[in-house]
């Protein structure tokens, strides 16, 4: 909202400076953004919250500086008589006017009150150089005197306006009334609307001239042809303009301020302003007389507020007179009614002042916030603690960075991809900001290979990462809706970064393997196996596996497939895993238990054998540990070979393997016995040969 | 007695003779080994006549103690010089740059979410979590946003189905909590938001906030005030100072969005005030007995004041050279 200092000034007499002004506004709630200066004068460029409709004029806030300011402020002649007007509560007379036009309100509860007026021989002209000034410091084109003064009382006063061309209406007539269906109305825009119940229209006897407080229709517009005027000045109910201006995409400076509400007293009171100064830009008297109807004017609204009670809620104490001088500023009309307990009147611009509690926001508003002492929170002391899946995440986050991979952060918004699980269809967006951020994610995969690609097109080619975050899933598109937590990871590029001493390995399956297998282990989750899988899309078939605890899918890891390498342009193998988080958070382990360090030596043992590729590690060290019996303590695979003279199809491996009994020192026959047990186990099964 | 003599300055010439350990090695051997010349010599004590044979043995074992001292000696001379010798040959070059070890970090909102977080549990407040795809009841209808009122312009929303949207505002957790738990409660959550805003370096359709709030007999504006000094002295310094403005949020009432001192002037950081007594009403809790305070604030402000981050674009894109300067945290 755009203030020109001096047209304020018109209603508030003040000596501070432009910036001290705005100082005082904006610590009372009305935030001065910026304090214009132009040519012609300065701006005050004001946000005003959307509870203070009665803010959006120059009146309204000429009403807030004085109550400010108090004592150093002088309201003048024109604020005095505008006051007195909006408390002026006899009807008005039709008089002549009731000759030339008539209103019928078919719909009080959307219009409570329209009043028209009636302006003959009129010559349209631009408007006087000072309108036409102060039109242009608040931002708003200068049209013709009839539009500007319009526009002005609107500024001014905070009520919207809207003249007519009096013989372009049917039968003189102004009739309110919600949109028949089928109804279509061409505005002053241009643009042509089909109009429904329950949109509010103003007609004619016989079509809609109007969208109520909205905008005006094209047909009935004042023209340069115009000699006779109808000028509108009505009520409407909130929210029916909110709804019909969004249904019809069409925001004015007259919805803006209709949805926020506007004093219906205003009606009259600009609607005799206007006429006032058409005539003194014109010369042109309006016709005597008013058609005002108001079936029903709200009642008084009255409160109590305790003085004790707001000291209570404010944190600080006042006296009395202090409180009460600043609710009569604000012609809040407080009466003594017992011991520091008084009522206020609430004006009808104040529809924001409802309960005790707003009473108490507008006592410690004009006594200043700054008054508020800092006190530590009383009351009954609590345990603070972190939720538990905060608390789970950060041994997730913690763990991946032991094992030297970094944490990111991804939007929870992207485009369907390749990369989302088999089935799921993501949770979509119906008003997306961009077509590429137009669904949910239903998994982390597609976050960590665009994060991957953003950072190689930036020349960043060793990738490690991970992140935690929601995933978002649908049943039939249906709510409730799902919002698993995910863990994912990715690798990419050389596992770490190349030294002159050390060679460095492009990262593989059993790189991301080894990250998985760290997670697990520093979750504790001991009885962890992985199967191949070879039936997800996303993922090599023979480069994947599920990830179980016992029965439990934990997520699923593996090499990207080679079409979805494709389809994303990547130059290098990428390596990813994801995780269900609340998979992993059952099955982990929830703290540690001590285990007595052992007192009595191990023996190590070498076992290498010759076995065909095709028997699955997870099968053979399965057989190696059931053969062994309890006392085999660890079981590492420490190499593996293929090439002469391993037959073809076969490969050699190597175990070291470590026995221990904790009750007595084993024997060398004894350990020996398991070896020939283990290797037997193992002969049978997989038909394993010794190797030398 | 002669040859023992003749051994013995053999023997010393051999040992002072030898260049290295391993050359006085094999010397010692030959010398002092079991087939060595004493050795020999005391094979022949048995044919010795009986009254010579003790004064022969001791002989032989003075040379042998003589051989073993002189041995030892050198051995010390050769290994000082060895040792010399072996440091010198290696040197390496200790300016060459070392094993690189992995060097990575929390996310810097990560990071700021575990400070702040740290600091809110210090004072008392439980954190639990609220999904991001909130229905519409518990982001604006439970906290008193009367039936499309403007206040919700304000938030543009990204909407997935009538009723459903993602959240605009952490505030919207209060809902869910209030018909869950009876006062005293001192509740905190934290995560992502979503408005539709056109993105820049101030703007982004998405960010984090924090909302926390309590409700207990007495609570005031004082009590407000002083929470967000103690959070905000434990955040940004010792000294810094609050400042509230008279500001409008439906669930809140009075409504202030708080300052903080910085750099000479005042820096927004978010709204707060005391619970809106229609809300706690709505939920059966006695006004007139318990009051309540909440504030609220964006997350992506703090690692930008602390670290100095010019473009609130960087969190959300991961450029790991951008990351990567948060290892010291």
């Amino acid at each position: 909202m755009l203030i020109p200092i001096e047209w304020l000034k018109e209603f508030v007499q003040f000596d501070l400076d432009a910036d001290r002004l705005a100082e005082r506004l904006t610590m009372a709630g009305l935030e001065v953004e910026e304090v214009l200066r132009q040519p012609e004068g300065e701006v005050l460029s004001i946000y005003i919250t959307p509870n203070r409709g009665d803010c959006l004029s120059v009146f309204g806030i000429a009403r807030e500086v004085y109550a400010l300011l108090g004592d150093q402020c002088q309201r003048t002649p024109l604020y005095e008589r505008i006051a007195q007007a909006l408390n002026q509560r006899e009807p008005f007379e039709a008089g002549e006017a009731a000759q030339w036009a008539s209103v019928v309100i078919e719909d009080p509860a959307l219009c409570p009150r329209y009043a028209a007026r009636v302006i003959r021989g009129i010559k349209v002209a631009p408007s006087p150089a000072k309108f036409q000034r102060r039109l242009n410091l608040a931002d708003m084109r200068p049209i013709s005197n009839l539009v500007d003064a319009t526009n002005y009382v609107m500024l001014e006063l905070g009520q919207p306006l809207h003249a007519f061309d009096l013989e372009t209406l049917a039968d003189h007539q102004i009739v309110v009334r919600q949109a028949r269906e089928g109804e279509t109305i061409q505005t002053l825009d241009g643009n042509i609307h089909e109009v429904q119940p329950p949109m509010l229209m103003i007609c004619d006897s016989q079509k809609p001239v109007a969208v109520a407080g909205v905008m005006g229709g094209a047909e009935t517009e004042v023209s340069d042809r115009t000699v006779n005027l109808l000028l509108e000045s009505a009520h409407f109910d909130p929210l029916s303009v909110r709804r019909t201006a969004k249904t019809l995409d069409i925001r004015t400076e007259a919805s803006y301020r209709f949805e926020r509400h506007v004093d219906p007293r205003l009606v009259s009171v600009a609607l005799n302003r206007v006429c006032e100064l058409i005539e003194e830009m014109t010369g042109a008297p309006a016709v005597t007389g008013m058609i005002d109807v108001y079936p029903a004017p709200p009642p008084q609204r009255s409160l109590t507020v305790r003085m004790e009670r707001a000291e209570h809620l404010l944190g600080f104490s006042f006296d009395d007179s202090e409180a009460v001088a600043a609710l009569e500023r604000l012609e809040l009309r407080p009466t003594h009614q017992e011991a520091r307990i008084y009522q206020a009147q609430v004006p009808a611009h104040r529809q924001d002042i409802a309960l005790e509690e707003d009473l108490v926001e507008e006592i410690g508003r004009i006594l200043g916030y700054d008054r508020i002492p800092e006190a530590p929170p009383v009351g009954v002391s609590m345990q603070g603690r972190d939720s538990d899946l905060s608390q789970f995440l950060n041994r997730l986050r913690h763990a991946m960075l032991t094992a030297g991979l970094q944490e990111v952060v991804n939007s929870s918004f992207e485009q369907e991809s390749p990369l989302h699980p088999p089935g799921v269809q993501a949770v979509p967006i119906r008003n997306p900001m961009r077509p590429e951020l137009s669904v949910l994610r239903p998994c982390m995969l597609n976050s960590l290979v665009a994060t991957a690609d953003y950072n190689q097109r930036r020349g960043v080619q060793d990738i490690a990462i991970f992140e935690a975050g929601r995933t978002f899933r649908q049943t039939d598109g249906q709510p409730p809706y799902e919002e698993p937590v995910a863990f994912g990871l990715l690798l990419t590029g050389k596992w770490r970064a190349p030294h002159w001493q050390a060679s460095t390995q492009e990262v593989d399956f059993y790189a991301l393997k080894g990250c998985v297998e760290h997670l697990l282990a520093r979750l504790g989750i001991t009885l962890a196996h992985f199967e191949p899988l070879t039936d997800d899309p996303r993922f090599h078939p023979g480069r994947a596996a599920r990830v179980y605890s016992g029965d439990h899918l934990l997520g699923v890891m593996g090499e990207l497939h080679p079409e979805i390498m494709r389809a994303f342009d990547l130059k290098r193998r990428h390596f990813a895993a994801e995780f269900e988080v609340a998979a992993l958070q059952t099955t982990a382990a929830l703290g540690v238990r001590f285990q007595p360090l052992p007192k009595l030596p191990a023996v190590l043992r070498d076992l290498a054998i010759v076995v065909d590729q095709n028997a699955l590690y997870a099968d053979i060290e399965a057989t190696v540990r059931a053969a062994a019996g309890e006392w085999l303590e660890e079981c590492r695979l420490f190499d593996r070979y293929v090439g002469q003279p391993v037959p073809e199809g076969h490969h050699s491996l190597a175990f070291a393997l470590t026995f221990r009994n904790p009750r007595q020192t084993l024997t060398d026959e004894e350990v020996n016995e398991r070896m020939e047990a283990i290797f037997q186990a193992l002969e049978t099964r997989f038909q394993a040969q010794r190797r030398a | 007695m002669e040859i023992i003599q003749s051994l013995l300055t053999e023997a010393q010439s051999a040992i002072h003779g030898t260049h290295s350990t391993t050359e006085l090695n094999g010397v010692e051997s030959h010398y002092l080994g079991r087939k060595g010349p004493l050795q020999e010599l005391m094979k022949q004590i048995g044919s010795l006549p009986n009254d010579q044979k003790p004064l022969f043995g001791q002989q032989i074992n003075q040379a042998r103690e003589q051989l073993a001292q002189w041995v030892s000696e050198r051995r010390e001379q050769l290994r000082g010089s060895e040792l010399t010798a072996q440091l010198q040959q290696e040197r390496i070059d200790p300016t060459l740059p070392g094993l690189p070890q992995p060097n990575t970090t929390l996310h810097p909102l990560t990071l700021t979410a575990k400070r702040v977080k740290a600091t809110l549990i210090g004072l008392g407040f439980e954190f639990v979590e609220g999904p991001e795809l909130e229905e519409f009841r518990y982001n604006f209808d439970a906290l008193n946003y009367p039936e499309d009122h403007p206040a919700m312009d304000e938030q543009n929303s990204f909407h997935v189905r009538e009723g459903w949207l993602m959240r605009t505002q952490m505030t919207a957790l209060q809902g869910r909590t209030y018909g869950r738990r009876k006062p005293p409660m001192r509740m905190a959550t934290i995560g992502r938001c979503f408005r539709k805003e056109n993105v820049d370096a101030t703007h982004h359709h998405t960010f984090h906030q924090v909302d926390a709030f309590m409700v207990d007999e007495g609570i005031s504006m004082a009590h407000l005030k002083g929470t967000i000094t103690l959070f905000a002295r434990q955040m940004f310094g010792a000294d810094v100072r609050v400042r509230f403005r008279p500001d409008f949020f439906p669930f809140v009432e009075p409504g202030v969005d708080f300052s903080i001192s910085w750099k000479g002037g005042w820096l927004e950081l978010g709204g707060a005030g005391l619970i809106h007594p229609t809300i706690l009403r709505n939920y059966g809790i006695d006004t007139e007995r318990y009051s309540g305070f909440a504030f609220g604030f964006g997350i992506e402000r703090i690692p930008m004041l602390q670290y100095g981050v010019d473009d609130l674009r960087l969190f959300l894109e991961n450029d790991l050279r951008f990351l990567k300067q948060f290892t010291t945290e």
